[in-house]
């Protein structure tokens, strides 16, 4: 029996929104493989990155999903949103899972079992899924190099469960399992694993790059990059949860921007042919931390010196990027140069009567 | 067999393994529709950007913009058509009030809407036929008096509704300032004769050397015609009332350059030139005296400095850029020299009220001053001649007295233009002339329909306050600037000084418009919806529609909207269309077996097309 | 490029774990998800090998552990694809999580199970342990005593997992070293035989994009009990679908298996030993010398736990007047506070109008072989019962007393 040969899909590349001073954004897909009628919160961050990646990946495309808010709120009391084949898969089982699809279908093609061009695998991981109980699944797949995208959203912290720290929440956050105390001011005392860069380095075939909601045709065409490479690929991309973060809900996008220009969420790309990071995206601005910390409640409970921490955090990610400091970051990693979050002294009060 | 005998009641039958078949794309998962739990509900609803407001004429210039952005030249040039019959004249000569209120100066430079209204103008002369026809004919004749851009606009929109215009002009050319007042180097005269053939094209007579009160009478404008439009304008220059303004030598700048416009002017100008004003007239008279071979051309102000003078900017700029020398603070107080002018006699002076009043103080117990010149070119202002018309419709400010609709009494006579706006406090200037007359317009027509004249009551909401938009869209960009002929080059020649944008400057200076206000399909509500609740059946404004069964009114829409068209009202303030559950969901009796029976059919679907 | 290449019916020796492979082989699954733990690996080494050489064209994937192991067959099975994975000890309990979704999603993955002690002990040897502690998570579970029965249990169990009617996963065991690595004489079948037993693959809904669905929603309380009940009745009416794929494969290859209980001289027996797996193998030669020196014992072999045939055990066993349940399988502080297939047993004779005498025997622990010695011992114990007329103590650790 003469095997198959399987057949990829490309698909392009969509140009930038700002043409100029034009801000436009290019001509998108028209179908809807993520459709409304879900139980997410209003504004929830993942799920508006879910409407974009799966709007990127288009109708040719399954999608797994390992427990967490983009599946208990998604698909609710079998009411499904998804227009394209989706499963759930458990928690641990994000890069496994998926793998087994990837490979059900590369044996399904060449065995003629299935015709039609290789499916987009996209399996949609949350941070808790990523960095911690799936971590293992999700680095044999991109190890192994199966014909998928994993997709981290990561809205640092376990959401579904009631907002709970996971290796993802930033220092400062606040979680119902790093709460600020008297001994614990700050709240969550370590700082957050870099997932991303282990995922680049560890697995170096691999496309992994990291976006943000708050960059949406960046995020849809890393979507297609990793969806057009030829293996596994993994993307790392920033999704504001209004519900553990505390803000209020028109701010998902701008929040996305925001992390970005603070650098406390560094876009980069690994390219896996030239085996080298790509570090050009530039945003906007360059701001301070202060400025992204202060629309979130989980950051409410902060002392100076606290965000000075973040800051100098934030300022070594700038420099890992290659980028010059302005003088006005380096003095805002001073405690001395800054003040308290606004619920700080309440935050303290609260905890001395507990 | 612990499952005989077991049945799963109807309203818990679920499908198989819990296998749910997807919901289409066009009507969402309908079983879990989430519109009632929003409290404010997003509306798209265009505001008027200010440069729309500005415009004397009312343009729709984001629209147009937009359409420039985008490539579609043909569609933009009939845009502006509806509100402008020559864009390749106010593309050259507008004083452009749009440009001040442009919310892009608040954040930059305003966008440069004049040349890439002059860029569609131009596009618009190239055309064999133009896009705009003449209406239906309605059988109904109109005289238009005066050929100027008041009676050019009033003419052109009659056309277009049916009407039969006929344009009576005294002067042997169309065309009024545009081509007896603005400098060729302003506006070349081909540009405007090609805007009057438009108007031939249209079916509109033009009968010029015909002027009412001589060649044609106002009774005979009665009878003739069932309206009439007098757009007549001011021809007459005002004197500086100086002694020995008499003499030969001084000339006045409405003549001075109408008889150049109309190629027949006998004018030679010796080397020095005075030029008393500081107005636009002022301005062109002086550049325009270079041109005739003036060597040292000196504009003499009562303005204390080029601030206070009532003139556009850049023309001044460009003025002293082509060497004319600027003296303030001046007042004419004679003419001296013997027959002829050889010098003026000067005296402080100092500006000291609104524009049109000229209530001027003028020092004459300090020491005259004497200014040796050739010549001296009067322009402080024009009045109008009105001799034909009956007093009744005369007033105190030596214009035609109309009601706020434009008309003369209850009688089929409306005015507009200059001859109506003098003193009125609005600004002389083309584009609210072509705006006066296209409103007349309109309302000569609900006369003779016998329909009702309504006045604008609707308070508009012009966004102004950039808070309102979203700027972080738009990176800081300069402005694409025309280039202009080098000074020294000009001082020579009538050709045109400033140069049209080419086609990637004009589409790269509309594309800097923020499309304040106004949804320009940019796409991103629709992009970043987390839902997605919001339809877009097609890419175009007015086509998005949010899906209000399942909106959650997290606003994120409304505050990632860059032009600020999109806005949240309270949910309360709706009477309909919103879905009312006692919970977002209840499993009703069969819901889930529907997904079963969908399920087992699934085969008998047609297969996705992927 | 590899093609799965099958040839004529032969006869070959070699041990279970190979039969295993080469049953994954003749059932060209698609998609085979391995991680090495002994004693089940040899299976997996064998169709790493085919996959090289080219007979199998299936994509053969080194997991990353044994729960990832499930969830790659568990993702392969819903994309459609036929999956091959397997383990043994505390690899089967290092996947425990993936049974249950398994099964509930209605995958039929097939998992092949060489058992191993749990730790401790950890030694290489045979206890039930591991495959026995996920009996009740929704998948057919039987265990075969050689090498033939391995593999043609392989096929069998394709067939009626991946029937319309049943859709469950299936775990086909056997003893490690005793059956795994222990060769024996195979008949591998002709590839024609193959196709007629067993169709092509075809789970009803799978991930597919032209006919997009979703599998696994989250689901409210009440939604619960009816996908629940729907399992359970997929678990019961697998019996029907059992029997039948019996009989057929009896009709195309020849081979007759009892679905649910082998009796072994049973006829008059007055004492029977109740086991599964690899040790019916030495108990078919122990009864028979103890039937020379007159003893009535004979044996039952369970052959499906899972649905377990409790009528059937209850019909059969009640012919006898005591019963001796060989373990092979730890359950600490059960009911016999020895093994759990005790409670099996004691469960299905509890509405028997003739309920025999029940004994539980440690026996065969950590891999240890059961030895003729042995088995006079603990059919002593049955007959000093049966002359009693009651049990003296209910569980033996055979070997440690008198
Ligand atoms: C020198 C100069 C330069 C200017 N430059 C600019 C500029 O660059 N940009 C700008 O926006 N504005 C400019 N303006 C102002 C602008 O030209 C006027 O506001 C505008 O032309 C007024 O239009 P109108 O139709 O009301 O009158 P006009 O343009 O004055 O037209 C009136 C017409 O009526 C005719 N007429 C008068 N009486 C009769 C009659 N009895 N019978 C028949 N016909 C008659 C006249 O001959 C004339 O053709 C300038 C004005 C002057 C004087
Ligand atoms: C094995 C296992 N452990 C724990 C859980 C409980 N659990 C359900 S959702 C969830 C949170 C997942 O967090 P994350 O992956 O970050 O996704 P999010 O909820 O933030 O979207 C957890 C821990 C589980 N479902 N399975
Ligand atoms: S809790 Fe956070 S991640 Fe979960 S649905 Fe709400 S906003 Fe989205
Ligand atoms: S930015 Fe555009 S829409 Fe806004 S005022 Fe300026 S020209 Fe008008
Ligand atoms: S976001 Fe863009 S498309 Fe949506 S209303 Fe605003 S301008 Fe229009
Ligand atoms: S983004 Fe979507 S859900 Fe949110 S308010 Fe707008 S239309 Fe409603
Ligand atoms: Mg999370």
């Amino acid at each position: 029996m003469a095997t198959i040969e399987v057949q990829r899909q490309i698909l392009p590349i969509l140009g930038s929104p700002n043409q100029g001073a034009r801000f436009y954004n290019p001509e998108l897909p028209s179908s809807e493989p993520f459709v409304p009628g879900h139980r997410t919160c209003a504004g929830c961050g993942p799920s508006i990155q879910y409407r974009m990646t799966s709007k990127a990946a288009g109708d040719n495309t399954i999608l797994v999903g390992p427990t967490g808010c983009m599946y208990v709120a998604n698909s609710s009391y079998l009411c499904t949103p998804y227009n394209v084949p989706w499963a759930h898969t458990q928690i641990g089982s994000a890069g496994s899972f998926t793998a087994g699809v990837a490979a059900a279908y590369e044996a399904m093609i060449r065995k003629g079992k299935w015709k039609g061009e290789f499916p987009n695998i996209i399996c949609e991981a949350g941070d808790g899924s990523a960095s911690d109980i799936g971590l293992a699944s999700i680095s044999g797949a991109l190890y192994r190099n199966h014909d998928c995208l994993i997709i981290c959203y990561d809205n640092e912290q376990y959401a579904n469960t009631g907002i709970q720290a996971s290796s993802r929440t930033p220092y400062g956050g606040m979680t119902t399992f790093s709460p600020p105390g008297p001994l614990v001011p700050e709240g969550k005392k370590l700082f957050p694993k870099d997932l991303a860069r282990m995922m680049a380095a560890g697995h170096p075939h691999c496309y992994v790059a990291t976006a943000s909601v708050g960059y949406p045709i960046d995020l849809m065409n890393k979507v297609r990059k990793g969806l057009n490479h030829k293996g596994a690929a993994y993307l790392m991309v920033y999704t504001p949860c209004q519900k553990g973060f505390v803000y209020e809900t028109p701010r998902s996008i701008d929040l996305g921007r925001l992390v970005v220009e603070c650098g406390l969420y560094p876009m980069w790309e690994w390219n896996p042919e030239k085996r080298a990071y790509d570090y050009s995206f530039r945003p906007a601005s360059m701001r301070p931390v202060s400025e992204y910390l202060k629309l979130q409640g989980r950051f409410g409970h902060l002392h100076a010196e606290h965000i000075a921490s973040l800051q100098k955090f934030a300022n070594e990610q700038w420099r890992m990027l290659g980028v010059q400091l302005p003088e006005a970051l380096i003095q805002a990693a001073d405690a001395k140069n800054l003040v308290n979050m606004a619920s700080a002294a309440q935050a303290e009060a609260v905890a001395q009567t507990i | 067999m612990s499952t005989k005998g077991t049945r799963i009641p109807d309203w818990l039958t679920v499908p198989f393994a819990g296998i749910t078949p997807a919901p289409s794309q066009e009507k969402g998962q309908d079983l879990f529709p989430t519109g009632n739990w929003r409290s404010i509900r997003p509306v798209y609803r265009d505001k008027l950007p200010p440069c729309n407001n500005a415009c004397g004429t009312n343009e729709k210039i984001q629209g147009y913009l937009d359409l420039v952005k985008r490539g579609k030249y043909l569609d933009a040039y009939a845009l502006i058509k509806e509100d402008m019959p020559f864009p390749s004249v106010t593309g050259r000569v507008c004083y452009h009030p749009c440009e001040q209120a442009c919310n892009r100066g608040q954040y930059d430079e305003a966008i440069s809407i004049r040349a890439v209204e002059r860029f569609l103008g131009d596009l618009g002369q190239a055309l064999t036929h133009d896009v705009v026809k003449a209406g239906k004919p309605n059988g109904k004749k109109v005289a238009v008096v005066g050929s100027g851009p008041a009676g050019h606009s009033a003419a052109y929109q009659l056309a277009r509704l049916g009407y039969k215009v006929t344009i009576l002009e005294k002067s042997p050319k169309a065309g009024g300032l545009n081509r007896g007042g603005i400098p060729d180097w302003v506006l070349p005269q081909d540009v405007l004769d090609r805007e009057i053939e438009r108007l031939v094209e249209l079916g509109i007579t033009i009968k010029t050397n015909c002027e009412v009160g001589k060649d044609v009478s106002w009774d005979e404008l009665k009878k003739n015609y069932d309206a009439c439009v007098l757009a007549v304008g001011l021809t007459e220059p005002n004197s500086v009332r100086a002694e020995g303004e008499n003499k030969a030598g001084v000339l006045y700048g409405l003549p001075f350059l109408r008889d150049i416009g109309m190629g027949t002017s006998k004018v030679k100008l010796g080397p020095r030139v005075a030029v008393i004003g500081g107005g636009n007239t002022a301005i062109d008279c002086a550049r325009e005296a270079l041109r005739q071979g003036a060597v040292e051309v000196t504009m003499i102000t009562v303005e204390a400095n080029p601030k206070e003078m009532p003139a556009v900017p850049e023309d001044l700029h460009d003025m002293v850029e082509e060497g004319v020398d600027l003296m303030h603070g001046r007042a004419v107080t004679a003419v001296l020299g013997n027959g002829k002018v050889e010098a003026l006699q000067l005296h402080p002076a100092r500006f000291s009220g609104a524009i049109n009043a000229s209530p001027i103080t003028v020092d004459k117990d300090a020491p005259a001053q004497r200014f040796a010149v050739d010549n001296v070119i009067i322009a402080v202002g024009q009045h109008a001649s009105l001799a034909w018309l009956p007093a009744e419709f005369k007033n105190e400010r030596g214009t035609i007295k109309i009601d706020r609709f434009g008309r003369l009494g209850d009688t089929k006579f409306f005015a507009a233009g200059d001859i109506v706006q003098l003193g009125s406090g609005q600004p002389l200037m083309v584009v609210n002339a072509v705006g006066d007359g296209k409103r007349v317009a309109f309302n000569l027509d609900k006369v003779l329909r016998g329909e009702a004249l309504q006045p604008r009551t609707i308070p508009i909401d012009v966004i102004v306050d950039l808070n309102r938009m979203n700027m972080t869209y738009f990176p800081h960009f300069p402005r694409v600037q025309q280039t202009l002929l080098p000074p020294v080059s000009r001082r020579r020649t009538q050709d045109e000084v400033i140069q049209a944008l080419t086609e990637e400057q004009a589409v790269e200076e509309a594309s800097r418009c923020f499309s304040c206000g106004t949804c320009n399909a940019c796409d991103n509500c629709y992009l970043v919806c987390p839902e997605p609740c919001i339809a877009r059946p097609e890419r175009s404004n007015g086509l998005y529609k949010i899906l209000v069964d399942y909106c959650k009114g997290c606003r994120v829409c409304i505050e990632e909207c860059p032009t600020g068209c999109l806005e949240g009202v309270p949910e309360l303030d709706f009477d309909t269309g919103v879905v009312r559950m006692d919970t977002a969901f209840a499993i009703s009796p069969g819901l889930h077996g529907r997904q079963a029976e969908e399920l087992r059919k699934l085969g008998d679907r047609p297969a996705k097309n992927i | 490029m590899a093609t799965t290449s099958v040839s004529k019916k032969r006869m070959v020796r070699i041990n279970g774990c190979v039969a295993s492979a080469q049953a994954a082989k003749y059932a060209d699954v698609d998609v085979i998800a391995a991680y090495p733990i002994r004693p089940y690996t040899a299976t997996m080494m064998a169709l790493a090998q085919m996959v090289a050489n080219g007979e199998l064209d299936a994509e053969y994937i080194v997991a990353d552990s044994e729960h990832s192991q499930l969830s790659i067959a568990h993702g392969a099975a819903s994309a459609g694809a036929r999956v091959f994975t397997g383990s043994s000890g505390v690899g089967v309990q290092f996947a425990y999580e993936l049974y249950s979704p398994i099964s509930g999603s209605r995958m039929p993955v097939q998992m092949m199970i060489a058992d191993r002690t749990l730790d401790p002990p950890g030694d290489f040897g045979s206890e039930h342990t591991d495959a026995l502690s996920t009996r009740d998570m929704g998948w057919i579970m039987g265990w075969s005593c050689d090498a033939q029965e391995a593999f043609d249990n392989h096929l069998i169990a394709y067939r009626i997992g991946e029937d319309p009617r049943v859709l469950l996963p299936q775990m086909v065991c056997q003893d490690g070293f005793f059956v795994s690595h222990i060769t024996g004489d195979v008949e591998l079948p002709d590839a024609g035989q193959v196709k007629e037993f067993l169709p092509p693959y075809k789970h009803p809904y799978p991930l597919d994009p032209r006919h997009p669905v979703s599998h696994g929603p989250q689901i409210m309380p009440e939604q619960g009990p009816p996908l629940q009940l729907e399992r359970a009745r997929a678990m019961e009416e697998s019996m029907a679908v059992i029997e039948q794929a019996h009989e057929e494969f009896e009709k195309i290859f020849g081979r007759k298996y009892d679905p649910w209980l082998e009796e072994f001289m049973t006829d008059d027996a007055e004492v029977v030993f109740f086991l599964q797996g690899a040790h019916a193998v030495t108990a078919r030669f122990a009864i028979k010398h103890m039937r020379d020196k007159g003893l009535k014992v004979g044996m039952v072999r369970l052959r499906t736990i899972r649905p377990y045939p409790t009528d059937r055990v209850n019909e059969v066993l009640s012919k006898f007047k005591v019963v001796g349940v060989i373990e092979t399988n730890m359950g600490l502080g059960s009911v016999s506070s020895g093994g759990s297939l005790y409670a099996e047993v004691c469960a299905a004779l509890y509405e028997s109008q003739k309920r025999p005498l029940i004994l539980s025997f440690m026996a065969g622990m950590g891999g240890e072989a059961i030895v003729l010695k042995e088995f006079y011992w603990m059919t002593q114990k049955m007959v000093d019962a049966q002359k009693r007329g009651k049990i003296e103590k209910r569980t033996h650790w055979v070997g440690f007393e008198e």
